[in-house]
């Protein structure tokens, strides 16, 4: 266990390193004098190149790496270059609000999915069946920022029921989560439906089912156990799409979230905030699946020699 | 449905040179928006026909989706069957760089890139290629790892063939099949990518009709002129559903396992 762990440690932490190497790189090819974007265009000469000396622009590459480094060990994420605030702070300010709409909608998301998932698994070959893999596939190809836009059209204008956009109270999460929500059904339904579905109809249900357990003792205990594992795997690494998701469900309702904020780095080209978002939402996902990891291997040992 | 899946994309490509007629940016009236027919579809603020638009609209994302995937596969094939047949510290090198790719949410890495180069007709599809190649690289490995064990694969190589030629002509047709149904899937997903960067202002410039970019637009306007944002997002919807059937039915036709 002990080696396993080790592993997955180990590869986790390159990964990151990776990271911070590929963004290092990426932000070096912007197109925007760091110096001129914190001074502003009208600065001297004097004032320029005493920026880039404080910044350690002047030095070799692998220097600026190694600096970059030793600052991101510490937990300094720079400065961004339109507010001069410290990019972790920016990025700690938003993060409650983009954690609090994620896990919302992924826990709405998910238990609905699963619920419709496992109803659906046992109805194998009626019109359910097909219903789930329509509406399902349907569902996934909508664009989230569409359906969104939708959501306040009917809600916000025709029926006046919730708040248009915004983070003031709690009604001002209603749309935001359903859209990001219903993207997380989707998504969960589908998968339940056929892993669930495989699962029932597999031999030690059969002789389960032969042996005379009642049903839903059937599904919870047996089937539902079994497909467990990859759904738990999945719920861990869609942390990587919620992010994605919550890029563009923010910009539609001006939630005031870490997808926001990588957006409007990108528009200012502000630099360090562009990357500091960028890195922090890797080091997530990189926790996420090593959590995910760790479970499984406790879960199914068998996971531990490969 | 797989019928109904040729019959959408068939829908699709008809529109690219049929709507001819009005350039894409018809000035019609000078007039604001119109409401429906007269105009098929309603015209937007600037007096432009939507329909048309739309027309046109396919046209960009599809070639901004087959670029991205004509770059994915090839990316990702190469790598997928070099990581396959080579093995060992090769193999583990470039699944580390996958599992790179994957860790940095695919919307965050777009937008970072987009700021890096200038958005145009061709950067598009560069940007989403660069990041979609992932799915590729890891079922072509998979399959070819159990190619590379089949006797004919064996023969060749006891005959003394180069691994270059093995590679080319034995384990590239057989992966084949599967890399047809990620095409189809990977349109799919290119088609829904380049619409959302595109709402948030990083796709296709200007003139050029993209239809996330019309949703942005007219998102202000949604409660007079409801049509301008419903349109572009139904032919969005319709273009990423009409790929995933292609997907699906392909896969049936051809037998693979779905990845």
């Amino acid at each position: 266990m002990a080696g396993y762990l080790l592993r997955r440690v180990v590869r986790a932490l390159s990964t990151l390193l990776g990271t911070t190497l590929i963004l290092f790189l990426l932000v070096r090819v912007v197109p925007a004098d760091p110096a001129v974007s914190i001074a502003g265009p009208k600065a001297d000469p004097e004032t320029l190149a005493a920026i880039r000396k404080d910044l350690g622009l002047d030095q070799p590459v692998a220097v600026q790496y190694a600096r970059y480094l030793s600052q991101l060990a510490r937990g300094d994420l720079g400065r961004s270059y339109v507010t001069g605030r410290r990019v972790a702070d920016l990025i700690g300010q938003r993060l409650p609000a983009t954690a609090l709409l994620g896990l919302t909608s992924l826990a709405v998301g998910f238990l609905a999915g699963l619920a419709t998932g496992m109803f659906t698994a046992a109805r194998r070959g009626s019109a359910w069946d097909l219903a789930v893999l329509v509406v399902t596939l349907v569902g996934l190809s909508l664009p989230t920022f569409w359906v969104g836009n939708l959501l306040v059209y009917v809600f916000s204008h025709r029926l006046r029921l919730l708040p248009l956009q915004g983070y003031a109270t709690w009604w001002h999460l209603v749309l935001p989560a359903t859209t990001l929500g219903l993207a997380e059904f989707y998504f969960y339904a589908r998968f339940v439906h056929t892993h669930v579905g495989d699962a029932l109809g597999a031999d030690y249900v059969r002789t389960a089912r032969a042996k005379g357990v009642p049903s839903v003792r059937l599904y919870v205990r047996h089937a539902l156990r079994n497909a467990l594992i990859p759904i738990v795997t999945l719920l861990g690494l869609d942390i990587a799409g919620l992010m994605s998701g919550v890029v563009l469900t923010e910009t539609v309702f001006n939630w005031p979230g870490l997808g926001r904020l990588a957006v409007q780095a990108v528009f200012s080209l502000d630099v360090p905030l562009m990357a500091g978002t960028v890195l922090f939402s890797a080091a997530l996902v990189l926790v996420s699946n090593l959590v995910v990891d760790i479970l499984y291997g406790v879960v199914d040992p068998r996971v531990q020699r490969g | 449905m797989l019928v109904l899946a040729l019959v959408v994309i068939a829908a699709a490509a008809p529109l690219l040179t049929s709507y001819d007629p009005a350039a894409i940016v018809v000035q019609h009236y000078a007039g604001p928006q119109a409401p429906g027919p007269g105009h098929p579809l309603g015209t937007d603020t600037l007096g432009r026909d939507v329909w048309t638009r739309i027309a046109y609209g396919a046209r960009t994302s599809l070639s901004v989706g087959a670029l991205a995937m004509a770059l994915s596969l090839v990316i990702g094939v190469t790598i997928g069957v070099v990581s396959g047949y080579f093995g060992g510290l090769v193999d583990a090198t470039l699944m580390w760089v996958v599992d790179l790719v994957l860790t940095m949410p695919t919307l965050l890495l777009l937008i970072v890139l987009s700021a890096v180069l200038p958005p145009s007709l061709l950067t598009v599809p560069l940007v989403i290629g660069l990041v979609g190649w992932t799915t590729f690289a890891r079922t072509v490995r998979g399959e070819v790892l159990s190619l590379r064990e089949r006797d004919y694969v064996v023969a060749a190589r006891a005959l003394g063939a180069s691994h270059a030629r093995i590679m080319w002509r034995h384990l590239l047709p057989g992966v084949i099949p599967g890399v047809v149904v990620l095409a189809a899937l990977g349109m799919s997903g290119a088609i829904g990518i380049d619409a959302g960067l595109s709402y948030l202002g990083l796709g296709v410039p200007h003139p050029t009709p993209s239809w996330g970019r019309m949703v942005s637009e007219f998102q202000t306007y949604f409660a007079v002129a409801p049509w301008l944002v419903v349109m572009p997002g139904v032919a969005i919807s319709l273009g990423v559903i009409g790929f995933n059937l292609v997907g699906y039915g392909l896969t049936d036709i051809l037998g693979t396992r779905r990845s």
